[in-house]
């Protein structure tokens, strides 16, 4: 794998660096199957998609394999191991809509594997993959499971994920939420940033590629030390974003904007607030804004320009566009008053060139959970009926319908049902579908989630402005 | 022409007037309040966050915590404790000094919301906006330097403070109160720097003994009504905090944690006072 390599997609091109140089890639721990099945970490962290998996590079694999491909592997690359697996339609969420099986244990387990007693009870409402039913592998097996299905998350540009918050006192030692503390680092012996995953039940890198590992890969053995630190190495020193457009041409270079391309996540400082008016998150676009127009202007430099205004104008709404934030669960309620007003930027993705929020923000935005959450029949539906004497999801109660509970599945907790960790925002353009459930096919069926859920109002070419502005990062 | 009451001048605009069904008596400053109630959500304008306020006995009150000590919620309740302080309206409304406490328990009552009318106008927020002088000219420096030089706007603009000089002898003793919410062992974060602040002292300084002392109350609400918090509250407050002592660090032998098992009793005046750890530090 060379130290820079592009990649394109379908609206432009992704590049990927390696900053610490060009490496090989045989035998190298990320890119070789490590357990029985054939997967390696790279089956699901393509550099392609930005380190995340696509589903078109699914439906690619499948159409190119006849589905035997090890990404179709039964434990979690379909719908449940029971289905027939020669059959298409048992990894219908896979070839649809990017999503891999999660399976956890019920009640949830400590870090230490002892049993957390959850504040909640869970009852399947429907199960249209069979899996939370199945005699085998569902919630009344011999090993009680809950079967959710999750979007792979991009494994790059990790130094803005693993670092703790800066500027956010107390939040690189508390919980913002409830001002708990943070977990420890296990390796470390410091505070762990929890940003690594949605429901933050592997703290660190190493302790990740072990449960992906045994999970994902169905390793028979542990990971050896050699093969922890060569892919902790590897993730460590990979950056990803766009860097070109077909319309609006090279992202970066001389008068582009300083936040997009590989290197400026690779240059920047990891943990930074990009709130106030110097740090935008991704940085200044104003060079796009209004740009002089030639007298002998071709219609490719016209659409160019055009479309580089409407980045412009797509980042400025990012940035400071204010609507309504009203009854998402582990957000209005940790301080800030229900409802609130801020913008995306200022809001929930706050962090200078990477959009996750800031200090470790899991949050129900109502991805999963009704009565906000699209349409999804070809998902699991759960009833979760939480105890009198525990704190109630502070919007929905002690009684709600979930297709994820989330982080409640980590933390045994009533008020985390539904919530997830933020993400980053870069590279997206090659990694639809978008949100935790894959529900946003492309990145316009995301902002109109986004405008239904806050009643933002935005109009046509505002909704447009945002996407050409997503498609750059 | 006698001038208008202040309570009348807030009920200037007729939609917001809708909350209020008769005008009653604007309490005088100093008067103590406490009272359960929806809080109503009020936009301040496009550039300010929204604003609540609730109303008793035909009078708004506006419900301003400090900073980060957790801000009303549609769809609960609030308990709203203070005295009258005479000071510039909060929200359109009656300022008070004091709490207001958001309930746990859902109410879908709670939904009253103003849109922005104009008549309540609030000044946009930030560091930037409403910071010292100093912060302020620190600020249009950089959005100088950022418009000539578009790289500073994915440079941190704000840089860590540095370390503050590690303590020296001769050690002092140290005290700290923090105080909650009702029936919450959340502390705001303000006060959490405090404690980590003082976490540092007590390592730097080899404190011989931190005494940890939560407590819990009820409060005495002017309808004459009692309401107490969960009777393990002191406990929870007074082990979550000894819980950050030592996890940042200070060593659980100097760690002397107890909890009062009674809820110190309302008054009706200040009683989120009562709602509390307190901690002394003994070098």
């Amino acid at each position: 794998m060379p130290a820079s390599i592009a990649y394109d997609n379908e609206t432009g091109r992704l590049r990927i660096i390696n900053a610490s140089g060009g490496f090989a890639t045989k035998g190298h721990a990320f890119f070789t199957p490590l357990g029985p099945n054939g997967r390696a970490c790279v089956t699901c962290h393509q550099p392609a998609d930005g380190m995340s998996l696509s589903a078109r590079t699914a439906r690619k694999r499948w159409d190119a394999t006849n589905g035997t491909d090890p990404l179709f592997a039964a434990i979690d690359g379909s719908n449940c191991p029971s289905l027939p697996q020669a059959e298409r339609a048992s990894h219908s969420l896979l070839l649809e809509r990017g999503l891999i099986r999660i399976y956890l244990p019920w009640p949830p387990r400590a870090a230490d594997g002892a049993p957390i007693k959850p504040e909640f009870s869970i009852e399947i409402v429907s199960d249209p993959t069979g899996c939370n039913t199945d005699p085998q592998y569902g919630l009344a097996s011999k090993t009680p499971t809950i079967s959710v299905f999750r979007r792979p998350r991009p494994v790059a540009n990790m130094k803005y994920l693993l670092e703790l918050p800066h500027g956010v006192p107390p939040s690189d030692v508390l919980f913002y939420n409830d001002k708990s503390l943070l977990p420890k680092n296990p390796e470390t012996g410091g505070f762990a940033s929890l940003q690594l995953m949605s429901d933050g039940r592997a703290l660190t890198l190493k302790i990740q590629a072990r449960d992906a590992a045994l999970h994902h890969l169905q390793a028979n053995g542990a990971l050896s030390k050699k093969q922890l630190d060569e892919i902790e190495a590897f993730e460590k020193q990979i950056y990803a974003a766009q860097d070109y457009d077909k319309v609006g041409g090279a992202l970066t270079g001389d008068g582009a904007p300083p936040g997009l391309g590989p290197a400026a996540l690779r240059d920047g400082a990891p943990a930074r607030l990009g709130n106030n008016p110097i740090n935008r998150i991704f940085g200044s676009f104003a060079m796009w804004a209004d740009p002089p127009v030639p007298t002998d202007e071709t219609p490719a430099a016209k659409a160019q320009r055009e479309f580089k205004r409407s980045v412009a104008r797509g980042a400025e709404l990012f940035y400071t566009r204010r609507f309504v934030i009203q009854d998402v669960g582990k957000y209005n309620d940790k301080g800030l008053g229900n409802p609130f007003k801020r913008s995306c930027g200022s809001g929930c993705h706050n962090t200078l060139l990477m959009g996750m929020d800031l200090a470790p923000g899991y949050m129900d935005l109502g991805l999963n959970n009704m009565p906000w959450a699209n349409a999804r029949p070809d998902l699991p539906l759960f009833k979760l009926v939480c105890r009198p004497d525990a704190p109630p999801q502070s919007y929905l109660g002690r009684v709600i319908y979930s297709h994820d509970p989330g982080r409640a599945l980590t933390t045994g907790k009533c008020a985390d049902i539904g919530a997830s960790m933020t993400q980053q925002l870069r590279g997206l353009a090659a990694r639809a579908p978008y949100f935790m459930n894959g529900s946003a096919a492309n990145l316009r069926e995301l902002v109109d989630f986004y405008d239904r859920r806050f009643n933002i109002g935005y109009n046509e070419q505002e909704k447009l402005d945002l996407v050409n502005f997503m498609s750059t990062l | 022409m006698a001038r208008p009451s202040r309570l009348q001048a807030l009920c200037a605009g007729a939609f917001a007037c809708c909350f209020t069904a008769t005008a009653a008596a604007e309490p005088a400053a100093g008067t103590p309040v406490s009272f359960l109630a929806c809080p109503i959500a009020r936009d301040a304008g496009p550039e300010a966050d929204l604003c609540f306020f609730a109303e008793y006995g035909g009078v708004r009150y506006g419900l301003a915590n400090p900073p980060d000590w957790g801000s009303p919620q549609l769809k609960h309740r609030v308990l709203v404790e203070g005295r009258v302080n005479g000071g510039a309206p909060v929200c359109g409304a009656i300022a008070i000094e004091g709490r207001a406490s958001v309930l746990p328990e859902i109410d879908e009552s709670c939904n009253g919301f103003i849109p922005y009318d104009g008549v309540v106008k609030g000044a946009a927020g930030g560091v930037f906006n409403s910071g010292t002088p100093e912060q302020r000219a620190f600020a249009a420096d950089l959005a100088r330097r950022a418009a000539a030089d578009p790289r500073l706007s994915v440079a941190p603009a704000i840089p860590d403070p540095p370390a503050p000089p590690p303590p020296s002898a001769p050690f002092e003793a140290r005290s700290l109160v923090i105080t909650y919410p009702f029936n919450s062992d959340r502390g705001p974060g303000p006060d959490m720097v405090a404690l980590l602040r003082l976490a540092d002292y007590a390592r730097i300084s080899k404190a011989r003994r931190i005494y940890v002392v939560g407590y819990m109350a009820s409060s005495r609400l002017s309808n004459g009504e009692e309401i107490k918090e969960s009777a393990s509250m002191a406990q929870r407050r007074a082990e979550k905090i000894a819980g950050i002592l030592t996890g940042v660090g200070v060593p659980e032998k100097t760690v002397q944690v107890r909890w009062e098992s009674q809820p110190i009793a309302g008054k009706g005046e200040d009683d989120w006072r009562n709602r509390k750890v307190e901690l002394s530090l003994q070098p």
